[in-house]
């Protein structure tokens, strides 16, 4: 058999659970009352037992027997019990047959058993009463039915049975509401996310008000959910890229070596067609280098590798290394670095990023040209600028080359130069510094640091 | 003295011939290779290379094996696959260590699991080389990691005619004085340390210039082609070599 489903819940349990503490607690409280009642009624009553023995055994014996008379005569209820006993025990006056037996002379107040002959029939009670021996021998008894306790407990029950019942009534349907209205959510969000799950990359769960625990929960979800939705079309758009790139050359291998393969009639032609068939493949692999290394530096999280590094010793190196090229191309290439100033991060990776820059300033600057590297400061932050007289990067390709896999329409058919621009902009991610491509005329880059000397 | 096959046979291919036979020149006393690789079509690729270019090779298929063989056969150098099955290549190596075998090994590592581990094996003195590479490469790799420069006390190192005096910082082909930037200097010291040996651009770059990454221009070849100039005179004999699609080499003579 099975049992519905808010009942097994979470939420149905703690219900029940805090139903059965506050239960208990309201039944010890409801106990704790009775007793203190009880306690107090019992010793008012034996208190006004002893003020009536006294007030009896203070009057002339002649007067005793009218006195047990006239207040057992006020006693309406029927629970006053006075009684006269002479020296024999025999009952000279009142409402007792003889003198209980556990009633001992002149004690204090107790509760004792009795018989009370009634019209009915005979009774058992228990009453609290006192005796007392007169000095002429007569023994007198006083005592009192003790009903109100019984009375209490009857209103304490009620009240246990108007007030507790309801309450745990009103416990357990609040803690099924919960749990189902709970239960009716997390079904919602199951088909939202079974939809998402099957392709429906647009699908969000629902959300009613922000303050609320469970659409805070879906906006924050649905907030990761928009990030990856972005991810994936862009690894979408990566996809076909790598796909577009890696295809031209396989390409043109394949066609060099199927021509070759029908066409050549000597082994030097035959020699021709398999360097070119090599040159498409190289071509191929080094874009999937480039795509494995960007991938690499943007999954990388190692920044417990980062060091100080000096910036002006790096870029003369940089110069250094660029400088035979940019003579081939008759471009000035000088460094222009006066302040030593150090960064946080990686040194390999930095040293690739300029070397990255001031390969793409000397490739695009026409001969004759100037490209610069600049180390300047401004504020808290450190700058590294390269600087060239080309043509400059276009309004529109400005903002496209900082967004994540974007490879410029321009390049892309250059080997090893689609992807640089993107792998700098990577290594500075990494590092938590900032990339800006200013306008023409003229190429500038910056790497915008941290100073790391200042915190 | 065994004669090698690049030595004497037909080289397999004719415009790669001069520089196999020159590369095989060095290999008269038979260095023995164990390779293991798991591939078995790689694994014949790689040893009748190797076998053209005079070299003994030893091909295991897993770790296990390759860890007896080695053990057994003492190889002169080791190519080794960081994926293998039954034990891992790196693994193979740290054992061989642990026996105070200090067997140079070349590992071969997938292009996107080149970890720190791979990337400490230069600092040991092994060598690594990611898939796919050149056959070239690997040659030229293997035959530096057979001839590792002795660590020598010598100031002055002398190559034919060419004379580098480590101190002064100076060099001279002859009587000529050859005037020469700093990184120039660096470049000769390390093409002078591995005369008539095949130094390809990537071996260059990472060794000269402590470079990890592969720059876009061709940035070897302009320094090569600077240093070049200097070196070989207009009516010299040329000393350093460009090999086409491969490398460079410094040779000693005519």
């Amino acid at each position: 058999m099975r049992q519905p489903q808010f009942i097994r819940s979470n939420t149905f349990h703690w219900a029940l659970a805090v139903a059965a503490v506050f239960a208990i607690f309201v039944i010890v409280l409801f106990g704790f009352i009775y007793w203190k009642t009880d306690d107090y009624l019992i010793a008012r009553s034996d208190k006004m037992i002893s003020r009536q023995l006294d007030f009896i055994a203070a009057l002339p014996a002649d007067r005793r027997i009218d006195a047990i008379g006239q207040h057992l005569g006020e006693d309406s209820r029927g629970v006053q019990y006075a009684a006269l006993f002479d020296a024999g025990g025999r009952t000279i006056a009142g409402n007792l047959e003889r003198i209980p037996p556990e009633l001992k002379m002149n004690d204090i107040v107790r509760s004792v058993p009795i018989v009370r002959t009634l019209p009915s029939g005979q009774e058992r009670r228990e009453i609290r009463a006192i005796a007392r021996r007169m000095p002429n021998g007569d023994a007198l008894v006083m005592g009192r039915e003790v009903d109100e306790a019984r009375e209490i407990s009857h209103v304490v029950g009620q009240a246990l049975a108007l007030g507790l019942l309801p309450a745990f009534l009103l416990c357990l349907l609040a803690g099924a509401w919960l749990s189902m209205r709970a239960q009716k959510r997390v079904e919602e969000v199951n088909q939202r996310v079974q939809r998402i799950i099957a392709g429906d990359l647009r699908e969000r769960l629902p959300h009613r008000n922000v303050d609320e625990p469970f659409s805070r929960l879906a906006v924050i979800v649905n907030g990761m959910l928009d990030e990856m939705e972005t991810m994936i079309h862009a690894l979408e758009g990566v996809g076909n890229d790598i796909a577009h790139d890696l295809r031209t050359p396989l390409t043109r291998a394949r066609l060099a070596l199927e021509r070759g393969r029908t066409n050549a009639t000597s082994l030097e032609q035959l020699q021709a067609v398999a360097d070119k068939a090599i040159a498409g493949i190289d071509q191929s692999l080094s874009i999937i280098t480039a795509l494995l290394r960007l991938a690499e530096i943007e999954n990388s999280r190692r920044s417990a590798g980062f060091g100080n590094v000096m910036l002006q010793e790096m870029l003369r190196e940089v110069c250094d290394l660029y400088e035979p090229i940019a003579e081939n191309k008759n471009i000035a290439l000088r460094v222009e670095a006066s302040h030593r100033l150090g960064v946080r991060g990686d040194r390999d990776l930095l040293f690739e990023a300029v070397a990255n820059l001031v390969d793409n300033a000397i490739k695009f600057t026409p001969e004759g040209g100037k490209v610069g590297i600049e180390l300047s400061r401004a504020g808290q932050e450190i700058v590294v600028s390269v600087t060239d007289s080309g043509c400059g990067i276009s309004e529109r390709e400005r903002e496209a080359v900082l967004r994540r896999f974007y490879r410029s329409d321009k390049i892309r058919n250059t080997p090893g130069v689609g992807l640089g621009l993107n792998l700098v902009a990577a290594i500075v991610r990494l590092h938590g510094f900032r990339l800006v491509i200013h306008a023409g005329p003229g190429g500038r880059v910056d790497i915008v640091c941290f100073d790391s000397q200042q915190g | 003295m065994a004669l090698s096959a690049g030595e004497t046979g037909v080289p397999k291919r004719a415009g790669e011939g001069a520089a196999k036979a020159d590369a095989a020149i060095e290999n008269e006393l038979m260095a023995k290779v164990l390779l293991i690789e798991d591939d078995r079509e790689t694994a014949e690729e790689i040893t009748s290379e190797l076998t053209d270019r005079g070299f003994e090779v030893e091909w295991a298929a897993d770790g296990i094996e390759g860890l007896g063989k080695a053990r057994s056969t003492r190889p002169d150098a080791m190519i080794v696959d960081r994926l293998l099955p039954g034990m891992d290549g790196l693994t193979v190596i740290e054992a061989l260590r642990k026996d105070q075998m200090r067997t140079p090994v070349l590992v071969l590592s997938a292009l996107g699991a080149v970890d720190d581990r791979v990337r400490g094996l230069r600092m040991g003195g092994d060598d690594y080389l990611t898939k796919p590479f050149a056959i070239v490469e690997l040659v030229a790799r293997i035959e530096a990691l057979l001839r590792r420069p002795a660590e020598s006390r010598e100031t002055t190192l002398r190559v034919g005619a060419l004379e580098l005096d480590l101190i002064e910082r100076t060099a001279k082909r002859g009587d000529r004085a050859i005037d020469l930037l700093p990184r120039e200097f660096r470049l000769l010291e390390y093409m002078m340390q591995r005369s008539d040996q095949l130094l390809t651009r990537a071996m260059l770059l990472e060794e000269v210039w402590n470079y990890k990454f592969v720059p876009a221009t061709n940035l070897v070849d302009v320094h090569m082609g600077r240093l070049r100039h200097k070196v070989d005179g207009p009516d010299e004999v040329p000393m350093i070599h460009n090999v086409r699609g491969a490398g460079f080499i410094l040779r000693t003579g005519s």
